[in-house]
């Protein structure tokens, strides 16, 4: 047993825990407040990483550009679908959103494959982030250090955000009881729209601090999706705490599997989520699941 | 729901008339089979889903479970075809009954990712059991036994024997949704805690209802591996189970022919959108959304509910 | 209402009717071009679909008939293979099939073309199964196969770039049979294999595989994976500082692909080929002018692939003076030509197997890269007999006719 080995893959296990957890953050706070499956998520995920690489490629512009302005661009695009489409269909039983999703991340994905063509983009580190550093056990790449410490940022941020600012009290007003936080007065549909562009911001973001590590390409979303979907349940709908935590369990779960049993390493995530929801049917801090 | 008027007898012969002609109009004779293999798929799905609310995402499981029976008895006991397609509805429906089991206890969203998780764990075992299975390379080589005089290789007979399977599934259908137990499934999806006041057990109807919706994929399967020639990997992917929430939903779910009507369009759409464009997964999407968007039940529900108000 | 409901299903039928009868010109020869048109790997499809129309139009007529081509996206789906195979063998009654990348569905399509009787020829699937045991007559194997990509680089690897060889293989069918064929290459030549990871296919991550990999130490890191698992790996090789402790050889490698993830991270890795739009075969530089003039690139090799095996189709029908599958199939068999693919290309009758002189190729550093789609060097070559092996290796038993 190679201690040392095991310990680096498993701190390893952070970056793909971070991706996780980036993507099912927003995921999350849009299943518990809204109730809305969203499969497009991937697709504004991949919509990050192409804004990233527009503004980066194209216009020639600095990483922390892409960084700052990409979840903005996501996020609008996110509040966009939210005002003209999806809150159309709040009032009918939740499948009708999920199937309106589904139809929006085809239509993404394609037009995205249609404007700059399907064999994706090519979205190197940042040179000032490039390189590796040696951590004493290991020497690392920069790059993947920092993914670990933005996502440890933003986790902390939204975490505060919802659970400390009055925006965040507000929005959890209207999760826990939509009819009532509407009669006494808070504006939900506008809440709606914002939780939602959160949701498309958070995953615009995980795009761009992906792109530079993967393929970028306009099917790169669906790598995650059905993980993330995952995440989320283990950790519980709508728990922000749940959804790091499992995240993160999540993606050192995998890197164990590469380790001792390559091709069982997906599967695993479905064996633990199939123990988790057995034992805790809502997942880890999970509320009342919708469709109930 | 099914009041004998004259109307309904016209619908019927319609429709007969419809499905007998079906592999005429159809680009080519497959694309009919598939549609009708789907229908019986979707139909049986939306006992589950329209009527009892049990939104699975693993179904695919079953279908895939009766397509390998079927297929693996074909190949290598050579028996005739009803028998291999009986053996595959029997090992579906066996399977459902610890699946639902495990899984019913669970409600909404955290049972769907249950039954997800199951049908995960079988396209696994089947993806590495490259012995039997084929793997990724799928199971090839399925053969057609003619039964009696007739020759399954034509694929009109075939439609005709896929046709003679679809017809009593629907009867069948229909038959349980009109029958006190199909009664209860709606109350029970309606509203659970007043069903359970009554005294009836919504863990048993429901486990009921999870194995007969796998019996019906069981059998789209199993005449889906006869179809084919062939068992792909495919058959027991995400994408299937997928595909088959999606063709419940834009037909409209809990009306038996809502769901049929949806997989045959989406089948057909598919094919035809893809023979002429490349880019048919915008168009695909587009649609989705534009109908979602427009009929907010279901195309065909609404198209029927908007026709029955002239 | 039920009036209207009458006239709305006749209505729908009509035009079903009348949108999808085949308005097929009397008398023509059908193509039929199934591949991966969308998708990520849309690359190599559209490559292969545009070659297909260039030979069809280059051609012009043969027996006095004109050429129709027909494509078909599979979608790198064997299921949705199978259906199109059917649809073109049924409904649009073409008279030979060509293409298809993914080898689930090239055999897939293989058993369709010996259950209609009508020529498959697969130039763009590696499994040796396609010549092995489901091998039937109906079916001519044209372009690579996984034992010559493997052989090539393998043999020439061992002695040029060192014995210690790691390996990450996709975990589907495809990946299976280049390892099965690297690791026998391997042995032939003294290499050691120090180690293999199976990896998913489209995973984003490749991290804990490359770390793996540093472990063993290898000289040489072989990825037997296409597209983006191929992206995604050698990025995280390069990030990871692998690249600067050992080689890397890939199985294929398509200058469109590399276009699409930058051709930096590829610099110094080698691939086997076997076709390069510099080779030196009668008519290869007009066809890469010409097609470039057309489609804005440079062709890959599985185009050049597509493009030679429709003409020779072409040619065979020429020969035999008839469509007939029987007869044209004959007249490929142990038939030798030279073209812009092949100089020469030899169709092996015991096991249906194209075979011609294979390539070793290094990725170019992006400082020697002067024109367009200049990826690569040619800097050896395998003669074919070895870098195809023995006819009938893989244990063909004909079946057919």
């Amino acid at each position: 047993m190679d201690y040392h080995f095991i310990f680096i893959q498993l701190f390893n296990g952070l970056i793909l825990g971070s991706i996780y957890v980036l993507l099912s953050l927003g995921l999350t706070v849009v299943f518990g407040t809204l109730g809305v499956v969203n499969f497009a998520h991937g697709a504004l995920y991949m919509l990050g990483a192409y804004t990233a690489y527009s503004i980066v490629t194209l216009l020639n512009l600095h990483f922390i550009v892409a960084i700052l302005l990409c979840p903005i661009i996501v996020g609008v695009i996110g509040i966009l679908l939210e005002r003209f489409l999806i809150s159309k269909l709040y009032k009918l039983p939740h499948f009708y959103t999920l199937l309106l999703t589904f139809g929006i991340m085809f239509f993404i994905q394609d037009a995205i494959k249609i404007i700059y063509g399907p064999e994706g983009e090519p979205f190197n580190i940042p040179k000032f982030l490039d390189g590796a550093v040696n951590l004493g056990f290991v020497v690392y790449p920069k790059y993947r250090l920092f993914i670990i410490l933005i996502t440890g940022f933003l986790a902390i941020g939204v975490w505060i955000f919802i659970g400390k600012t009055k925006l965040g009290a507000i929005i959890r007003a209207g999760t826990d009881d939509s009819e009532t936080a509407d009669a006494l007065g808070i504006n939900i549909s506008r809440t709606f729209t914002l939780v939602f562009g959160m949701g498309a911001a958070l995953a615009g973001l995980a795009g761009v601090i992906a792109a530079p590590t993967q393929d970028v390409q306009p099917l790169m979303g669906m790598n995650f999706l059905v993980e993330t979907f995952v995440v989320v349940i283990i950790g519980g709908m709508g728990s922000i705490g749940g959804s790091i935590l499992a995240g993160l369990i999540i993606g050192e779960l995998v890197t164990l599997g590469i380790i001792f049993w390559p091709p069982m390493s997906t599967t695993l995530i479905y064996i633990f989520m199939a123990v988790v929801l057995i034992v805790k049917p809502r997942g880890f801090w999970g509320r009342a699941a919708f469709f109930e | 729901m099914k009041i004998f008027s004259k109307y309904t007898f016209w619908i019927i012969i319609l429709a007969l008339l419809f499905f007998l002609c079906l592999p005429f109009i159809t680009p080519y004779k497959g694309l009919a089979s598939q549609m009708l293999v789907f229908a019986i798929f979707a139909m049986g799905y939306d006992i589950a889903f329209g009527y009892t609310g049990l939104l699975s995402f693993g179904h695919a499981a079953f279908f895939g479970l009766g397509a390998y029976s079927t297929g693996l008895s074909l190949i290598h006991l050579s028996i005739p075809a009803p028998l291999a397609i009986l053996i595959g509805v029997i090992i579906s429906s066996m399977i459902a009954f610890p699946i639902g089991y495990l899984s019913i206890r669970r409600r909404g969203i955290y049972f769907a990712m249950v039954t997800l998780a199951f049908a995960q764990m079988l396209y696994f075992i089947a993806f590495k059991w490259r012995s039997l299975t084929g793997g990724d390379d799928g199971l090839h080589g399925v053969p057609r036994p003619p039964i009696g005089p007739i020759n399954l290789s034509s694929e009109v007979a075939l439609y005709y024997f896929i046709l003679f399977f679809f017809i009593l599934s629907v009867i069948l259908g229909i038959r349980i949704i009109n029958s006190p137990f199909g009664k209860t499934l709606e109350c029970l999806r309606e509203n659970e805690q007043r069903a359970r006041s009554i005294g009836y057990n919504p863990t048993r109807f429901k486990l009921i209802s999870f194995v007969i919706s796998a019996f019906f994929a069981g059998l789209a399967g199993g005449l889906y591996a006869l179809l084919q020639n062939f068992v792909p990997l495919f058959s027991l992917s995400l994408d299937t189970s997928g595909d088959i929430v999606l063709m419940t939903l834009i037909g409209g779910m809990g009306t038996l022919y809502g769901p049929i009507m949806g997989a045959m369009a989406l089948i057909f759409l598919k094919d035809l959108l893809s023979t002429y464009t490349n880019i048919w997964p915008l168009f695909l999407g587009l649609l989705f959304v534009v109908s979602v968007m427009t009929f907010r039940k279901g195309v065909f529900k609404e198209l029927k509910e908007r026709l029955l108000k002239f | 209402m039920m009036k209207k409901m009458a006239e709305f299903i006749i209505v729908l039928c009509g035009v079903l009717f009348w949108l999808v009868f085949p308005v097929r010109a009397a008398d023509t020869v059908k193509v039929g071009v199934v591949s991966v048109l969308s998708g990520p790997l849309a690359t190599i499809g559209n490559g292969e679909a545009w070659s297909a129309e260039m030979a069809v139009n280059d051609f012009g007529t043969v027996l006095g008939k004109k050429i129709e081509l027909v494509k078909r996206d599979h979608a790198y789906n064997p299921g949705v293979a199978n259906e199109k195979a059917k649809e073109l063998y049924e409904k649009e009654k073409v008279d030979m099939i060509v293409a298809c990348p993914n080898s689930a569905a090239a055999l897939a399509i293989a058993q369709q073309a010996l259950l209609h009787k009508k020529p498959f020829i697969s130039t763009s699937a590696g499994t040796t199964d396609l010549i092995g045991k489901q091998c039937n007559r109906y079916v001519i194997k044209w372009n690579y196969n996984d034992y010559m990509l493997a052989t090539t680089v393998g043999l020439w690897g061992a002695e040029h770039l060192g014995k210690k060889w790691y390996t990450i293989t996709s975990d589907y069918a495809w990946g299976h049979d280049l390892l099965k064929h690297f690791t026998a290459a391997l042995q032939k030549k003294g290499g050691i294999h120090v180690g293999n990871d199976m990896v998913a296919l489209q995973t984003a991550d490749y991290s804990p595989y490359i770390l793996n990999a540093m472990k063993a130490k290898p000289d040489v890191l072989v990825l037997l994976n296409v597209g983006p698992d191929t992206t995604n790996s050698t990025k995280a090789a390069v990030q990871y500082g692998l690249k600067k402790t050992c080689k890397i050889v890939h199985a294929l490698l398509f200058e469109p692909n590399m276009k699409g993830a930058g051709t930096e991270i590829f610099a110094d890795d080698y691939v086997a080929g076997s076709w390069n739009w510099r080779v030196d075969n009668p008519g290869a530089r007009e066809y890469t002018e010409k097609y470039m003039k057309k489609y804005g690139e440079r062709p890959h090799f599985m185009a050049a692939a597509v493009y030679s095996a429709t003409w020779q189709y072409l040619e065979a029908v020429k020969r035999a003076k008839t469509t007939d599958p029987e007869a044209v199939i004959k007249a490929l068999e142990g038939h030798t030509f030279r073209d812009m693919f092949a100089n020469p290309g030899y169709i092996r009758p015991e096991d249906h197997m194209q075979i011609a002189k294979a390539y070793l190729l290094r990725a170019k550093r992006p400082e020697e890269v002067k024109e367009k789609e200049d990826y690569f060097e040619i800097v050896g070559t395998v003669p074919a007999e070895e870098a195809y092996g023995p006819a009938g290796q893989f244990g063909c038993k004909m079946k057919g006719f």
